[in-house]
């Protein structure tokens, strides 16, 4: 699966819980999933959740910690997917 | 250095099934924390309310610690709830129509926790009302410094959260400080700061918000 496909796969995951959807069409790594897609930090578990689901994968605590940005969920999904 | 540190959660948007899947609530709660509750709060509340509100702790625990250590990354599971005590007798906060504010908390009437982080321990303070849980933090057990604030709103769109807490803690102090133009900026790595004019304030603030529901916390000496 490249980056640009999981980056629209991961759109997916991340719309039900930001209230800021047009910034979903142009997100990248850089984007921040609270400040930018004004997800709330509750959320974040959801996210990492939907994201194991989708995806197939176990995301660890350690791992989970640092998916703060679009770009950094990109990186540790990518580093599940490849250890599958 | 004095910190403060608040959360809300809103038991209306939270999603009650998920917070019982072992695949959800693992990642907010330790393993000490679920026996915690399995052996002291199971006949007490209920489960997701339990979650909530060790998250809420959490979250409360990390904006603390976010002042002092800016670089710090929120990890729910690394924030451990040591001790919790149930409020007993009356525990119905007055919230009126729609807000409530205070300073410090009838002894007994809330939720008393102590939550430690790495070498930080941290005295928390929670309510929970029909229909949101609230916590605060603070490095002492004694909370007759900390002012606290918990609000209703009219929608749930994220500017408009932003701006009915900054109006609703700004309005607090504005009638503590007289003859001052307080406003609230962020710091390079976003949390709150209270400025008087151009000058920072030494009185750390923490907002939060979720769904219909706003807080506040801020620390005087």
């Amino acid at each position: 699966m490249t980056r640009e496909e999981t980056l629209n796969e991961l759109k997916t995951v991340i719309a039900p819980y930001t209230t800021n959807k047009e910034m979903l069409n142009s997100i990248n790594d850089e984007t921040d999933l609270i400040r930018d897609l004004k997800i709330n930090s509750a959320n974040l578990v959801d996210i990492i959740i939907d994201a194991e689901a989708k995806y197939e994968i176990e995301i660890d605590y350690d791992s989970a910690d640092k998916m703060i940005n679009v770009g950094s969920c990109l990186d540790v999904i990518t580093e599940k997917l490849n250890q599958k | 250095m004095i910190s403060t540190g608040n959360d809300i959660v809103a038991l209306k948007a939270i999603n009650i099934a998920r917070s019982k899947e072992h695949a959800f609530y693992s990642k907010i709660l330790s393993v000490s924390e679920k026996e915690l509750y399995d052996q002291q709060f199971a006949g007490e509340i209920t489960f997701e309310n339990f979650l909530w509100l060790s998250w809420s702790i959490k979250e409360s625990a990390y904006k603390y610690l976010q002042r002092i250590t800016p670089e710090l990354v929120f990890s729910p599971t690394k924030i451990i709830i040591k001790h919790l005590l149930v409020p007993v007798g009356d525990t119905a906060i007055a919230f009126g129509d729609k807000e409530t504010e205070g300073c410090g908390f009838v002894n007994k009437t809330v939720y008393e926790g102590i939550v430690e982080f790495g070498n930080h321990a941290l005295y928390s303070r929670s309510v929970i009302g029909a229909e949101f849980i609230a916590s605060v933090v603070n490095k002492e057990a004694d909370f007759g410094n900390t002012c606290w604030g918990i609000q209703k709103i009219e929608s749930k769109e994220s500017n408009y959260q932003s701006k009915a807490v900054r109006t609703f803690l700004l309005n607090r102090l504005v009638r503590l400080l007289p003859d001052t133009d307080l406003h609230i900026g962020k710091s390079q790595n976003r949390y709150p700061i209270l400025f008087n004019r151009s000058e920072e304030m030494p009185i750390p603030v923490s907002l939060a918000h979720h769904d219909h529901y706003v807080a506040y916390s801020f620390q005087l000496k």
